[in-house]
């Protein structure tokens, strides 16, 4: 006998004990213990298989020797034992079965199964002990397939044929089963009162669907079904169903009630016309109509697998027939690739955590994900093409690369992974034939599937090669779908598949594109010549088409990546960073598709794309370094002309920068309006600067949300001007800053990013001189100053002028914006122009809930409860004099002003309508203080919120409820208080 | 849908050979609405619906969506009695879509859908019974003393070849024709008053079924030259027209309310339901008693609910428990009382349904059972007791209304809106008016 080490060699774990127990053995059955060895070696678990040798030994020695005499006889009995440990408790429970190991399995066709059931059924004394036999007959052929797949020189290979012959297996006894039912329903009247000539004249199909219909069945699985019946002779409609839904589940009980031989899987008629709570037998007619009116999207892909299993072979077949037409139309309905993807992301959201890493089947690099693809590429193509419908994935990647829609190359692999999965997951199930798609945690476990596949492998060999497979399954579905979209219009260099025009058209127009007929031309502009920038194109365009097909706007996408391609041409830094950074890419395809601001400036500003390479450039650019930036060019240009222009890119790129973080979510409101806040200031202290005009002290004052520095994209800037004159005297200075006011408003205009200088909140409104002189502010206020105007210098902030100037300005100011004492007669003047803005400001029509800037409970109730707060308390709380709207508000409820409940419930509706606001700018590129209807627009501005796909009901839900609370805290404390 | 249902439809519109087809659905406020169809446009309703102006129906719309889409519901097909065999007209209850296929968030009917599957998520289903009030008047004119009942009869009373009991007779008939089975009814207190109870079904149904009873009782008063009336409160002296509604949850065939081993047989949830429905009582009161009208009853005296408050068989509390008959476990049930028979049924079941999930959600704890008859307890003697008043005028309701979340939620922003804009504009008229209590008071007086 063997040594130690050489029993631990050949697979064997508990050494000590099995130099023993091989004793043992050939004590019982003599020398052909000796020649199972060799066997035991070839098994997966020799310890396992050794141990239930002995076991069965003690049930039938004489049997057992002669199994192991003979080498083959003796290799299926034990690989069968070192695989399964159910099927030892099966052979110990029926030892008559061990005879299925004394001969090579010659597959039986489905004609012989059924004849090997019928005779195993015979003539039966009750239902329970046919049932007996079907599960005996169904398992005791079940050993013999383990047995013939475990011996086949490739298991990859033999894969098909087992599947193939498990559905087969499944198909017999559940025909099998039926006639039991029907034997019951004719000679008991314990299932109901029928004659048997009635029971004779009901047509019954059974309809396997999923993996039994395609014919690839697992080991272990639920087999889906959906019946169908007729009458025929004179039976009437309503009776036949009434009899074969009797029929279906007794059918069902034969192969899954309890009786003594256990249950062998459920059988599961869910997919049913409406599922659960649909009728579980219809009529041909009744299913055609469900099908013409009724079913989803997923309800059609799943009866591509459908195939007649059971019973009236002729109904059967017309069922399938019918049917075909549906499968195949579905691709044309809307949104149908959105649908499916959805479904795969919802079952992937239904993984546990603590088993995704453990998943074979719907994990990322799973089973799921190659079905998902063969299949979606069947639907798109099997369309107009019909040579590609066939059932099974094996054949349908077969046919779809004989086709030209999947290259050979690719094709193969993706058939390889297929077998590899497949095998993986069948010989886990074989073990406890459980029904799992998990890989098995511990090493003894692991260590006796990973020999189960490959007899040198270690556990850990096969947890790397499933790695490697993982990660190639995953890249595949991009380069079998996406890819073949370029070859419609260019030539790929590596061999692969040609689509026509038409078929490509298909598959962008299944994933999203409206108009893929343009989409082909984008593609083809960016794809042909023979440059570089084409050549990474081709590489990189694939993975670019399923992010945009991700985003609200593919067509519009596509077209501005064009563009900017063409303006960037042949730019090195561009063409490495699109071949080199994907995650870059990803998110350069993700602004373009989301935002209609950020695209039409980077159309005039293409260099920005490198920012997306790296993180930091995305970070906003501070105020400091802003302004030595633009100083820099000042001193640098000759021209005034030239400089501006120069001045106004800065302001162009650097709102697309926070256009940019913005759409992909880095960045916070509070740091888009503070770097908006510091960008336009910027601009507006460069310009004047390079006005340049010395015989004044000329200051700038922030006025509204610029002063609270909480600008959004596309808001005015409000200011006001003061100024002291140096060199000149009074009325000269007036006429000299008016003139530089105008130069400023004539050097700002941008017609590529608008801006609009907006100077109605000084004195006297659009009636009032543009600047005014301190002095001139001070008699103002003094004689005239309005609550009005009182309250909007609360928002006040200087920023440019010397700090001379500046500071007696507010000096000046804050007498007013901080009275002492605010009188009663001031507050009712505030609340009555509030209350008359309410009605009178809002645009004719519009709905108040929906206005973000007017309406109920949002921007202008928020800061007008707080500035009437600063009014009233900002003389005694200096820590409340701030002009930004959410810091007062802070320091408001710090000071003990308003409760932190009220504060929060106020805060959160300006929050969500300032972000709202921004929001649709972004996606529009269009300024609208209205919440819009428009379904899709609200959908692609919850995407720039962050909220999840298809959320456009539960934004407007959330605004709603969000100031319609605000509203009520601004009427009780504003009103009332 | 289901596609046997459908079928069913189309086969007896031909096998009847009904010649109209009414689609039927409810305005927010309550009032049913119906388009008529011909037999050949009933397979397209059900396939993509019937559009129509959206815009024209109360608080359906916003005024830039107008178009909407009604679909009908195969399940609600019947045959319309009153319409004999010339010309059969059958009805069907709409659901309403909007223009992109989604349910609208202003369709009364979704508004309790939304919330039965909020309660079928939690496992439960709800099961209703009401008992209905109305009056029967001589005509809707009214007379120097007000309204003219039919009679003068009260409680239980037989009226010996009286119109009343013709007419319920007559109208118990039609409903059962309808397919809605009818438990009990007999007059009532005031003169001309009557009360019919439906037997119980799922509040959707039940839903349906209360606003096809109001238009059977219409049609049947038409058909006998009287005139029926669901106002909550037509005459000053005589009780008002409630609509207490018996209410129950099942998990399965289960009912969740019973537990044998308690008080009143009463579960733990069937507490903290009641406890639920107390606490959001006052809130949700301007939704089941929406008009100016409806105060008059609660506030009315004799048996009205008008405090918050439970007990096992006291006639005059908000919820009372009803005596548990032995074994029949599944009759468990509460009874809520200030609901009246004006309400929109589809948003009033929506609402004290959530509000008693709310409470088996959050596990509230159902305050003591109040034996006495609270009208005759003093005020501070409730107020020891923490029995809260309901809103005792509409205004009072609408405010409370105005800060419920739970109803802004149950009803969606829209349609919470929409009610509060529309009960307001109504007390703001109702306070317009000078009646004629002022001019009999005051005019000499002063």
């Amino acid at each position: 006998m063997a040594t130690l080490s050489e029993l631990a060699r050949l697979g064997f774990v508990d050494l000590e004990g099995t130099v023993g127990k091989l004793d043992s053995l050939v004590s019982k059955v003599g020398d052909s213990g000796r020649s199972a060895f060799a066997s035991l070696a070839k098994s997966a678990s020799p310890d396992q298989a050794l141990n239930a040798l002995l076991d069965l030994a003690e049930v039938d020695a004489k049997y057992l020797k002669k199994l192991l005499g003979k080498e083959a006889s003796s290799d299926r009995l034990v690989m069968t034992l070192g695989a399964s440990s159910a099927l030892i408790d099966f052979l110990r429970r029926r030892p008559t079965a061990l005879k299925v190991f004394e001969k090579e399995l010659v597959l039986p066709n489905r004609a012989e199964l059924d004849m090997l059931f019928a005779s195993a059924v015979g003539a039966f004394e009750t239902a329970e002990k046919a049932w007996v036999a079907i599960r005996v007959c169904y398992r005791e052929q079940l050993a013999s397939l383990v047995a013939y797949d475990l011996t086949a020189s490739n298991g990859e290979e033999a894969l098909p044929i087992v599947a193939a012959h498990l559905a087969d297996l499944a198909g017999a006894a559940i025909e099998a089963g039926l006639s039991v039912a029907r034997a019951e329903l004719i000679s008991s009247k314990e299932h109901g009162n029928f004659e048997p000539g009635e029971v004779a004249a009901t047509r019954l199909a059974v309809i396997a669907m999923g993996k039994c219909g395609a014919r690839e069945l697992n080991y272990i699985s639920d087999v889906d079904v959906i019946f169908v019946a007729e009458p025929s002779a004179e039976l009437e409609t309503a009776r036949a169903l009434e009899i074969a839904t009797r029929l279906a589940t007794r059918m069902m009980r034969a192969m899954d009630a309890n009786a003594p031989e256990p249950a062998l899987w459920q059988v599961d008629p869910n997919l049913r016309p409406e599922g659960k709570s649909g009728a579980l037998v219809r009529t041909l007619d009744s299913h055609v109509s469900y099908y013409e009116r009724w079913a989803e999207n997923w309800e059609f892909q799943a009866l591509l697998k459908a195939r007649h299993l059971a019973g009236d072979p002729e109904l059967g077949e017309s069922y399938v027939e019918k049917m075909q037409p549906f499968v195949w139309a579905s691709s044309g309905r809307d949104s149908f690739v959105e649908s499916a993807q959805k479904m795969r992301e919802r079952v992937m959201e239904h993984i546990p955590t603590s088993e995704v890493d453990r998943q074979i089947k719907l994990g990322p690099g799973g089973l799921r994900d190659i079905e998902f693809t063969v299949q979606l590429l069947q639907l798109v193509h099997g369309r107009t093409d019909e040579s590609v419908r066939v059932r099974d994935t094996l054949t349908a990647i077969d046919t779809l690369a004989q086709a030209g829609y999947m290259s050979r190359q690719d094709a193969s692999v993706f058939a390889k992974q297929y077998r590899f999965l497949r095998l993986l997951e069948h010989r886990i199930q074989l073990s406890q034939l459980r029904r799992t798609h998990l890989m098995p945690t511990g090493d003894s476990a692991l260590r006796q599937l990973a020999r189960s596949i490959n007899l040198k492998w270690s556990a850990e060999q096969l947890l790397a090669h499933w790695e490697k497979v993982k990660l190639e399954v995953r890249s595949l579905h991009q380069k079998v779908f996406y890819r073949p979209l370029l070859s419609a219009v260019a030539k790929l260099a590596d061999g692969g598949v040609e689509l026509t025009s038409a078929q490509a058209e298909d598959r962008l127009a299944a994933i999203g594109f409206a108009d893929p007929k343009s989409a082909l031309t984008h593609i083809n502009a960016l794809t042909s010549g023979l440059s570089r920038r084409a050549a990474i194109q081709k590489q990189l365009l694939p993975v670019l088409i399923q992010w945009f097909a991700q985003g609200t706007d593919p067509d519009q996408a596509l077209l501005a990546f064009r563009r900017l391609s063409e303006d960037l041409g042949e730019s090195h830094w561009y063409l490495r960073m699109l071949r080199d950074s994907s995650g870059a890419a990803e998110r350069m395809t993700q602004v373009l598709s989301n935002s209609r601001l950020a695209t039409s400036l980077f159309e005039k500003l293409p260099e920005a794309a490198a920012w997306f390479e790296a993180p930091t450039d995305l970070i906003p650019t501070s105020r400091e370094d802003l302004e030595t930036e633009i100083q820099a060019i000042i001193d640098r240009h000759e021209s005034q002309e030239t400089a501006a222009a120069s001045i106004k890119t800065i302001r162009r790129r650097e709102t697309l920068r926070l256009a940019i973080g913005a759409v992909l979510g880095d960045l916070s409101l509070g740091q888009i309006s503070q770097g908006l806040s510091d960008v336009t200031a910027a601009f507006l202290r460069g310009l004047l600067s390079l006005i340049g005009e010395t015989r004044i002290d000329l200051g700038i004052i922030a006025m509204g949300r610029f002063g609270g520095e909480e600008l959004g994209f596309g808001s005015d800037a409000d200011v006001m001007f003061v100024y002291q004159p140096i060199d000149t005297d009074v009325d000269s200075a007036q006429k000299i800053a008016e003139a530089v006011i105008s130069d400023l408003k004539r050097l700002a205009i941008d017609p590529l990013l608008e801006f609009e200088l907006d100077l109605d909140l000084r004195p006297e409104g659009k009636n009032g001189p543009v600047a005014r002189s301190l002095d001139s502010y001070a008699a103002y206020y003094k004689r005239w100053a309005n609550t009005w105007e009182s309250q909007a210098l609360l928002r006040a902030q200087p920023i440019a002028g010397s700090p001379e100037l500046l500071t007696r300005f507010l000096d000046l100011i804050n007498q007013y914006r901080y009275p002492e004492a605010l009188d009663n007669s001031a507050v009712i003047e505030i609340r009555r122009i509030k209350a008359r803005m309410e009605t009178e400001r809002l645009p004719q029509g519009a709905d108040p809930k929906r206005h973000v800037k007017l309406g109920r409970g949002s921007l202008s109730d928020v800061e007008w409860l707080v500035q009437l707060l600063q009014l009233k308390h900002g003389s005694k709380h200096h820590a409340i004099r701030t002009p930004k709207t959410l810091d007062a508000l802070s320091a408001c409820v710090a000071e003990g002003l308003i409760a932190e409940h009220d504060a929060r419930v106020l805060r959160e509706a300006w929050l969500l309508a300032s972000r709202v606001r921004s929001a649709s700018v972004l996606w529009a590129n269009k300024r609208s203080d209205v919440l819009t209807t428009d379904r899709r627009q609200l959908d692609g501005m919850a995407r720039i919120l962050e909220y999840p796909r298809g959320s456009a009901s539960a934004l407007e839900q959330d605004y709603l409820a969000f100031t319609r609370r605000s509203r009520m805290v601004f009427d009780r404390i504003f009103y009332e208080a | 849908m289901s596609d046997r249902q459908r079928d069913f439809v189309l086969r007896t519109i031909e096998e009847r050979g009904v010649k109209f087809v009414r689609l039927w659905f409810t305005d927010v406020a309550g009032t049913l609405k119906s388009v008529a169809i011909a037999p050949a446009e009933v397979e397209g309703a059900f396939a993509e619906g019937i559009g129509f102006d959206g815009s024209a129906i109360e608080g359906l719309a916003r005024t830039y969506e107008a178009d909407m889409l009604a679909q009908p519901d195969p399940s609600t097909f019947q045959i319309l009695p009153w319409r004999g065999e010339i010309d059969p007209t059958a009805r069907m209850f709409c659901d309403i879509r909007t223009p992109d296929n989604q349910p609208a968030a202003a369709d009364p009917r979704n508004v309790l859908r939304r919330a039965l599957a909020k309660a079928s998520d939690m496992g439960f289903s709800f099961y209703i019974h009401p008992e209905i009030e109305f009056y029967l008047l001589k005509s809707a004119q009214v007379g120097p003393e007000g309204p003219i009942p039919v009679d003068r009869a009260g409680y239980f009373d037989n009226v010996p070849g009286g119109t009343a009991h013709d007419f319920r007779r007559r109208a118990v008939s039609m409903l059962e024709q309808l397919g809605i089975s009818v438990e009990f009814s007999h007059h009532e207190g005031g003169p001309g008053q009557n009360e019919i109870d439906l037997r119980y079904a799922d509040a959707l149904t039940m839903a349906d079924n209360i606003m096809t009873f109001r238009t059977v009782i219409k049609e049947v008063a038409i058909e006998q030259g009287v005139y029926a009336t669901f106002m909550p409160k037509p005459f000053t002296e005589h009780p008002g027209s409630g609509m207490h509604t018996h209410m129950s949850l099942f998990e399965g065939d289960n009912n969740v309310f019973f537990d044998p081993s308690s008080q009143y047989h009463l579960s733990k949830i069937g507490k903290q339901f009641i406890a639920g429905v107390l606490k959001h009582a006052p809130e949700i009161t301007a939704v089941t008693n929406q008009y100016v009208n409806s105060y008059k009853r609660l506030w009315g005296g004799g048996e009205a609910p008008s405090f918050v408050c439970w007990g096992h068989n006291n006639r005059s509390a908000l919820i009372r428990v009803p005596l548990y008959k032995p074994n029949k476990a599944n009759s468990s049930r509460i009874e809520y009382r200030a609901i009246d028979s004006a309400a929109n049924p589809y948003l009033a079941y929506a609402l004290i349904l959530s509000a008693g999930l709310k409470g088996i959600e959050e596990g509230y704890e159902l305050p003591a059972e109040t034996e006495d008859n609270v009208w005759n307890l003093t005020d501070s003697e409730r107020r020891a007791m923490g029995i809260q008043p309901l809103p005792q005028s509409l205004d009072h309701a609408i405010r409370k209304l105005e800060e419920s979340e739970l109803a802004a939620e149950v009803l969606g922003e829209e349609v919470f809106s929409y009610v509060l804009a529309n009960k307001r504009r109504e007390w703001s008229e109702y306070r317009a008016q000078v009646t004629p209590f002022e001019l009999q008071q005051n005019l000499e007086t002063l």
